[in-house]
């Protein structure tokens, strides 16, 4: 019986793994075990962690979930996990998992310097209102400010930006999608006046050419790395070009590699787009008919406080989002001082390499795929780089169709479904809409049954911004959803922690563990997470997929969307909104403001009787409707029969996601070409058309360098990231012991030479110290990470070395995302006595 | 703590080239079995194993074999050593 039982076992696991990869196996395949006799239920939920949005399928057993697998039936992974989702079902179980408030209390009362001790919700949300109230009445709603995330559902986002927006009027929300990926967000919208890619996943299977910029996809992306994978080893004609700044597991498949000096690529991107000029390899119908050039403002500064000596030099420090008209020759005419010689200097990647790689993107018939996440989001000049590729997929015409695709990867489960979509940055509504747009604000007003003129005009403040404002005293009242912002935001010992303690400010921070930024708060709120709640994401296809609730969260831990909702019932109109538009509107007078935004006649529409009785649904019996239901149909109002059609809520319980527009029914896999987007009119082949005039813009700019490079004394290049095995800032991740001993301490990856150079032999602790802060680590010469002299390489997630203290918090002018990728340091030894021991 | 017994598999995505040698690397890990996928260069693995730590080590072993591509997990089924002997 045993070693029966052990190889029919076996024998499934091996059958699920075949059907997985399409393959025959010699032996008879057997079918693979249903949780029937096993007494499990499994249903479908995307994934907790990445922006890839791959489908598992997840078990409870007693009200609990046991086990996860990859969905057979989701496009995205096709029943494959990669090592985080496997342990997915671990996630919520760790042991210090948040159950009950926290709040500094001394002698029973609230004090910053106290110590935190369990509370009530009720004592909680009674401190946190009449905080929020001082705050309002003291300083205005420019003083209150709330940090999210692209780990929000759907609907707690946009619940959020109501809150933020109509409830407190401050736009002093934005996202930790901020520091991912709002240069690519920003960009989509200057390019195309559309945020979000054109293809799709698709494009995988479509391509002859993979072109990586920055992306170590076989680490962070691995299920997507398979997609690759299988589209090479199958089509041999198909080639891998992958630009670094060291080497990874993703060099081993590329046909090319190409490590350049950080800062370069820019170099890189204009020579191509010279070759391609110089060569004759326009498209010049597809430029003429569907593309405008620009010309974008130089010497824009790097993102610092405006007294830095950085920011004063700069000459368009204050105007860098602005651009010109410009006409080809205009754009030809600066692309020609990108020679071969100048990029491979800059670069120091050999011009022979840099050629072959410019024929990629110049052969008409090489269809090609370019894929960037962090390399060029966190840059200084990230909205340049974004801009640079998609040029050359302009110039080309290689864009919007199967296998020509300029591919944005995206770092959270919904950075794009939550953070853009919804409207969660700091200047945005839903649907792409902009606060500072008179028009979009009157439209939000309408959807949102609110009086005219009540949403704030102003930008407010973005993730950098808020730690900086925070620290100066001009921020203070701020609530933190999930995320872990002390050990993720630059320069966090200066600029970050400061602030969380200034004795002026009331910081809460809702999370599901006690991370560092947890423990740095007034008040902690235990947040319920993942299958604890009924969710929605969007991934980075566009793919908006939807979960039940499948477990109860422990002890009094409530969802983010709860909690939003419930705070909002301490506050009336007449505390929160001016006189002026109260006497104006005076039905709206001394109401309470739960009323107003949430049981407002549409989302408040779909009753109880409409939930799935299979499954529990926590916030929406507390409330008494339909909760997660009425808030995304009033939000899909915005984006119907304007380019961001979604399908009716039902639909997503069944299908494993949908990419938006959803017309009829029917999704769209490839934007902005006749055929495959119902929005694109008969007879015109392309058509842009998020911009008025349905043409895309070319965006002509320089290489300028990185707001820091190596000098004499700090000597060597940072660039800091994650490793497979972590996501992020590790809060989740690191309480599943299997991930932890995996890879348990960050270390620092050095070149043999460097480390030879200052007598470091591996393993030795050594002191990484920058102009800003240090940290202590274990040299590391040899591993997956392969650097370059004159680079070091070290990841980000682990709590006891906090590299952040390190870098600097340098942004791109114009998006305002943080360059975590460029900045010097040196490396000595730490002191004699501590050295030696291994761990 | 009683004795676990864990069943997994993986996909593994090797060079065409090193098939060979990819096939004999896993086969020198203790637990870990191929059975087909050599042609298409998708090789089926199952790897048996007591712990879930093993279960981790056991692939990055095999990720960091020479010619090896991608290493992805698709199974997972564990119970108590007891059921089984």
């Amino acid at each position: 019986m045993d070693l029966t039982r052990r190889a029919l076992l076996k024998a499934q696991a091996a059958a699920a793994a075949a059907a997985a990869a399409n393959v025959a196996l010699p032996a008879k395949a057997q079918n693979i075990a249903t949780g029937e006799d096993l007494h499990l239920q499994w249903s479908k939920a995307p994934c907790r962690f990445c922006g890839t949005g791959c489908g598992v399928m997840v078990a409870v057993k007693d009200g609990r979930v046991v086990a996860t697998h990859g969905d057979m039936q989701a496009e995205v992974n096709r029943g494959l996990n990669c090592v985080k989702g496997y342990f997915l079902s671990k996630i919520m179980y760790g042991s210090d998992r948040l159950t009950q408030p926290l709040m500094r209390m001394k002698n029973g009362q609230f004090a910053k310097d106290g110590e935190f001790q369990p509370v009530s919700w009720e004592r909680a949300f009674d401190e946190m209102a009449s905080q929020w109230k001082r705050v309002l009445k003291e300083r205005g709603p420019e003083a209150v400010g709330m940090f999210g995330s692209g780990q929000w559902t759907m609907w707690e986002g946009y619940a959020a930006s109501k809150l933020m927006r109509a409830g407190f009027r401050s736009n002093n929300l934005d996202p930790n999608a901020r520091h991912c990926m709002a240069s690519a967000a920003v960009t989509f919208i200057r390019t195309f006046g559309m945020d979000e890619p054109m293809g799709c996943y698709d494009d995988f299977e479509n391509a002859d050419a993979f072109v990586l910029w920055g992306s170590n996809m076989a680490e962070m992306h691995p299920i997507l790395w398979t997609r690759v994978t299988d589209r090479r080893l199958s089509h041999p004609h198909v080639k891998i070009a992958t630009l670094s700044t060291y080497e990874h597991r993703t060099t081993d498949l590329s046909d090319m590699t190409l490590i350049f000096k950080p800062g370069s690529d820019l170099a890189i991107l204009n020579y191509i787009a010279n070759y391609i000029i110089r060569n004759g390899a326009v498209n010049r119908d597809f430029v003429e008919k569907h593309c405008n050039f620009r010309l974008a403002n130089t010497d824009i500064g790097y993102g610092l406080r405006p007294e830095h000596v950085l920011e004063q030099r700069a000459q368009h420090a204050n105007d860098a989002q602005v651009s010109q008209a410009a006409s080809f020759e205009d754009y030809a005419k600066l692309m020609s001082e990108y020679t071969v010689e100048k990029a491979s200097d800059l670069s120091g990647i050999p011009k022979e390499r840099l050629e072959a790689l410019a024929r990629l993107y110049a052969d008409p018939k090489t269809k090609v795929m370019s894929l960037w996440t962090m390399g060029f989001n966190q840059h200084v000049r990230g909205v340049w780089a974004n801009h640079m590729v998609y040029n050359l997929h302009l110039l080309t015409g290689k864009i919007a169709e199967p296998g020509n695709s300029p591919f944005s990867l995206t770092g959270q489960p919904s950075a794009c479904g939550t953070a853009r979509e919804v409207g969660t940055f700091s200047h945005r509504l839903p649907a792409d809409m902009q606060v500072t747009n008179p028009e979009h604000r009157k439209h939000a007003e309408e959807i949102w049954k609110l009086p005219h003129g009540l949403l704030p005009d102003k930008v407010g403040y973005h993730a950098v911004q808020q730690d900086r404002m925070l620290k100066d005293g001009k921020l203070n009242a701020y609530w933190i959803m999930v995320n872990n912002n002390l050990q993720t935001a630059p320069n966090t010992n200066n600029e970050t922690y400061p602030g969380y303690r200034n004795p002026a400010n009331f910081v809460v921070v809702s999370d599901a563990y006690p991370t560092v930024t947890a423990m740095a708060a007034d008040l902690i709120l235990p947040a319920a997470m993942w299958v604890e709640k009924e969710g929605s994401y969007g991934n980075a296809e566009r793919r908006t997929h939807f979960w039940h609730q499948l477990v109860n969260a422990p002890g009094e831990a409530r969802s983010d969307l709860w909690q939003l909702m419930e705070f909002s019932k301490r506050f009336t109109t007449d505390e929160v909104w001016p006189a002026q538009i109260l006497d104006a509107n005076p039905d709206y007078k001394g109401k309470n403001l739960f009323d107003v935004l949430f049981k407002n006649g549409a989302v408040d529409r779909f009753p109880l009787s409409e939930l799935d009785p299979a499954y529990e649904n926590h916030e929406s019996k507390a409330f008494g409707f339909y909760v997660q239901k009425g808030l995304f149909e009033e939000y899909a109002g915005f984006g119907r029969g304007h380019g961001h059609d979604y399908a009716p809520f039902d639909m997503y319980h069944e299908a494993r996601g949908l990419r938006w527009p959803v017309v009829n029914g029917q999704e769209t896999r490839w934007r902005y070409r006749e055929g495959y987007d119902p929005y694109v009119e008969k007879g015109s082949g392309v058509q842009f058309y998020g911009n008025p005039d349905k043409k895309a813009n070319i965006m002509g700019a320089p290489y300028e360098p990185p707001a820091e490079s190596p000098d004499a004394e700090y000597d060597l290049w940072l660039v800091t990231g994650r490793v497979l095995e972590h996501w992020h800032s590790g809060s989740m991740t690191l309480r599943v012991p299997e991930l932890y001993k995996a890879f348990p301490g960050a270390v620092v990856f050095m070149h043999p030479d460097d480390a030879a150079k200052r007598h470091l032999r591996r393993g030795q602790e050594v002191r990484v110290v920058s102009r800003r802060g240090e940290i202590r680590s274990r040299v590391e010469t040899r591993g997956r990470n392969r650097v370059p002299p004159g680079l070091i390489f070290v990841p980000f997630f682990d709590a006891s070395q906090l590299i952040n203290k390190v870098t600097l918090d340098a942004t791109d002018p114009i998006s305002k995302q943080t360059d975590f990728k460029k900045c010097a340091v040196k490396v000595v030894a730490a002191a004699m006595a501590d050295a030696g021991e291994q761990p | 703590m009683s004795r676990e017994c864990h069943i997994s598999s993986l996909v593994v995505h090797s060079r065409p080239d090193r098939v060979a040698s990819v096939v004999d690397g896993i086969g020198a890990i203790e637990g870990a079995e191929v059975h087909g996928g050599e042609e298409a260069g998708k090789l089926i693995v199952t790897l048996e194993t007591e712990t879930e730590n093993q279960v981790v080590e056991r692939v990055n072993a095999i990720q960091l074999l020479d010619g090896v591509l991608a290493a992805t997990l698709v199974f997972h089924h564990f119970e108590p050593v007891p059921e089984l002997e």
